[in-house]
């Protein structure tokens, strides 16, 4: 029968409708518009149209979406344009009352597992045309351009329900994506329950980040430097954290700017100058570096001070009077300018980062690990209360930043040191020790490292999550702001050393967030809410909830270590010991969910109803 | 005569950091302040600093633990700080950043530490490791007893010279270094 139709004119005619059918299939392709979609802020997509492996289960591709949100902090979700074909003048509009902040998602690809995960923030103004795909991102086969919506809900932005849209313009078609925001009376305190710090030593990384905006020399080149640095403290701020940069080095040079110039030697020794101090640091010290900020203008709460074993007293008197006439002249006169400047509100760090192992010094200021360099906290203790005026409203602070022997610098170093840093899991060891210093008035915290962008999306808050469970103050990533020498193509260890990136690349002259900090920032601003909620009812019964929400485990699971500490002395543990008396911690934790956070967000908003509705004990 | 004098002590110190910079001589004054290290630090001394336990674990790093070498330095306190102070005092002999920087071979090893950085951490060698691979330039200092001057980085001069001990043996060397560009620092 086929034969048949197979004769001449069939032939022909078969010929024909191929060349139809081929014609028709190419004219629908170019045609074909390209979609407008929406993901949760915990399902991150990837550049072909799927979603990244690590936050694939549970993931939904939407049309709408609908969003509860407490007043005072952020609201987020995904747009993600998805085209078939390419599109050179896509048009990407947000309708809504309320503040909104756009930002294209760059999607990295990550060395480790070779895959892309998006996580640099590019803010975007409204409203934004691009391309598909994305020619500066240079994506083989991208199919996906994707955006990450930020809607601020103010505090005082009355309760109710508020609607908005998303239009994708791509050519003559038009898509658009409503979404709905239920506005809740609670309201997120000002103040955040832990302290989420980013961490950062020296400032010649800045200058590798930003060389288009630090090109050139000369004052103005430092002055951009200076705002630079600032921007640094605002990124972290408007995104519910603090942050650290670290003025010295090993050997105890001071970049300029992180202290006083100083004039004379020994008794002479005197400050000369507050100039470039003062425009570096002024600003975040008196708050008006966050004036435009949504949170508002706020002193930073701490900051680390110049000190170390070499400035101001000069490590070659060290020993003799000389030093302490050095260390007193000019710690004296800095409480002094301080006071001066109504500089009352922050917590001046004096902290010793130096290692012998660096060669610089005799001793550890970081991580002790030998009893014996105990005696310099005592000593510098002592140099501080010997110069600081008994009822000075300057907060002089000493930071010790413990690991090896924490256990035992806690017990020695009682009254000596005001503010604790930890690592994290050995921590768990000594938590029987949190409540006294709490009651000395001492400051703790915790620290860690940040996770890698292939790690599932709600890994980011476990940490933050389990300052607040433990009770601490806060948690410090150790390093936050290093992305890495290529991280717009190959990024090196999953940009698990940052939560921003330099703008530079954008024509920016200020970091941009990343998914990892907005998912941070969000977690934080639940955390805040859930202690309001915490304080007004059963803190145990919120807590035991949340950690059973987030990864099905109990509050002792967190608070408590299966093994003890490696027995013997610190001094004859190693690394492999130590992780060896851990493991048996960090194996009760299963990997969360990509929705575990969400789970623990529905939580938190609930139970803020039931609190203003009267519900709470 | 005493505003002219004050006039010269002023001048010198504004001349001071463009003499830094541009002057031919300051090779000639790291090789001074090379010269009177070779006299002043005393090579026993400087033998006491790394302690005994902290060279066993260099020299034998625990396979499970690739920090172990670095978490067990230690040092010799009043040697280290009595060396390091004469090394600060010879970086004060010229009024610009200079570091006098210790360095000694690694028993047993043909590897080389550094055993005492000073304030600008300058140097043409430290790779901020505990120990590293015997550079020839030092290797000629340790074995020749001369002294050489090393320009391997652009705006870095180095001047190398042997340290001695009582028994006249050649135990380490000084590297006396300077730079013209502005030192920064980005360590955790």
């Amino acid at each position: 029968m086929q034969m048949t139709f197979l004769d001449r004119g069939g032939r022909k005619m078969y010929k024909f409708g191929w060349k139809l059918v081929v014609l028709l299939s190419l004219s629908v392709a170019c045609c074909q518009a390209a979609d407008l979609l929406v993901l949760s802020q915990n399902h991150r997509p990837d550049p072909f149209g799927g979603v990244v492996a690590s936050d694939a289960p549970g993931a939904s591709w939407l049309h709408t979406i609908q969003i509860s949100a407490a007043r005072g902090g952020y609201a987020s979700f995904q747009l993600v344009v998805k085209s078939e074909t390419p599109c050179d003048h896509c048009q990407l509009a947000v309708k809504f009352s309320q503040p909104v902040d756009v930002y294209r998602e760059w999607f990295h690809f990550n060395t480790p597992d070779k895959h892309y995960y998006p996580d640099a923030l590019v803010p975007v103004r409204l409203p934004y045309t691009f391309e598909m795909p994305d020619r500066d991102n240079t994506i083989q086969g991208q199919k996906v351009r994707a955006f990450w919506v930020d809607l601020w809900i103010a505090p005082t932005l009355k309760p109710g329900t508020y609607h908005g849209r998303a239009i994708l313009q791509d050519g003559a078609s038009r898509k658009t994506v409503p979404f709905t925001i239920s506005v809740l009376r609670a309201q997120i305190p000002a103040k955040d329950v832990v302290d989420v710090d980013a961490n950062s030593y020296g400032y010649g990384w800045v200058r590798q980040q930003f060389p288009k905006t630090l090109a050139g020399s000369g004052p103005a080149n430092e002055e951009k430097l200076f705002q630079l640095i600032q921007q640094y403290y605002r990124i972290f701020y408007e995104n519910r954290g603090i942050y650290h940069i670290l003025g010295y080095g090993h050997s105890g040079y001071v970049d300029p700017g992180f202290a006083p110039e100083l004039t004379g030697t020994g008794e002479q020794l005197h400050i000369a100058n507050w100039d470039k101090f003062d425009r570096l640091f002024g600003p975040v010290l008196d708050g008006s570096a966050f004036a435009d900020t949504r949170r508002g203008p706020r002193p930073i709460p701490f900051m680390y001070l110049p000190i170390n074993p070499d400035w101001p007293g000069s490590f070659l008197n060290w020993g003799e009077p000389g030093y302490q006439a050095e260390f007193k002249n000019v710690v004296g006169e800095m409480e002094q300018h301080f006071r001066e400047k109504n500089w009352t509100t922050t917590h001046f760090e004096v902290f010793f980062n130096q290692k012998k192992r660096y060669k610089g010094f005799n001793w550890d200021g970081d991580e002790v690990r030998f009893s014996k360099d105990n005696q310099y906290f005592l000593i510098y203790k002592k140099f501080l209360q010997e110069t600081l005026p008994a009822n000075t409203p300057v907060h002089f602070v000493m930071r010790a930043d413990s690991s090896w022997t924490a256990g035992q610098q806690m017990r020695l170093l009682k009254n000596t040191i005001d503010l604790w840093c930890v690592g994290g899991g050995e921590f768990v060891w000594y938590a029987d020790q949190l409540p006294a210093l709490k009651q000395r008035g001492d400051t703790v915290w915790i620290y860690g490292g940040t996770p890698a962008v292939q790690e599932v999306s709600s890994a980011i808050t476990f940490d933050p999550l389990r300052a607040w469970i433990l009770g601490v103050d806060g948690f410090v990533r150790w390093l936050a702001v290093s992305p890495g020498p290529h991280p717009w193509h190959a990024l090196s260890d999953g940009g698990t050393e940052t939560l921003v990136y330099s703008g530079d690349r954008f024509g920016l002259a200020q970091p941009v967030p990343s998914i990892r900090l907005k998912l941070q920032r969000n977690m934080v601003q639940d955390l805040d809410l859930l202690e309001l909620e915490a304080k007004h009812g059963s803190r145990e019964a919120i807590q035991e909830q949340v950690v059973h929400l987030f990864d099905n485990t109990k509050v002792s699971q967190w608070k408590h270590s299966p093994s003890p500490p490696p027995k013997g002395n610190p001094i004859d543990w190693s690394n492999a010991d130590f992780g060896d008396a851990l493991k048996p911690y960090d194996d009760q934790f299963p990997t969360p969910q990509p929705d575990a956070w969400q789970r623990v967000h529905d939580f938190a908003l609930q139970q803020s109803k039931t609190l203003q509705s009267g519900g709470a004990q | 005569m005493k505003y002219a004098a004050s006039f010269l002590l002023c001048l010198c110190m504004a001349v001071a950091p463009v003499y830094a910079i541009t002057s031919a001589n300051q090779e000639h004054d790291l090789n001074e302040i090379a010269r009177v290290a070779t006299l002043v630090v005393d090579g026993d001394v400087c033998q006491r600093i790394v302690t005994p336990r902290a060279l066993q674990y260099m020299l034998h790093p625990n396979p499970r633990d690739r920090w172990s070498g670095g978490d067990n330095y230690d040092v010799n306190t009043p040697a280290f700080i009595s060396t390091k102070k004469i090394l600060m005092r010879l970086a004060l002999m010229v009024s610009y950043p200079v570091d006098v920087n210790l360095w000694m071979p690694v028993p047993t090893t043909s590897r080389i530490q550094l055993v005492i950085r000073n304030h600008y951490d300058l140097s043409q060698f430290a790779n901020n490791e505990l120990d590293q691979k015997m550079p020839p330039e030092m290797q000629q200092v340790l074995q020749t007893g001369k002294t050489v001057t090393v320009r391997k980085k652009p705006e870095m001069i180095s001047v190398l010279a042997p340290v001695r001990n009582s028994l006249d043996q050649i135990v380490g060397l000084v590297e006396v270094v300077s730079s013209t560009a502005p030192p920064t620092h980005d360590e955790q």
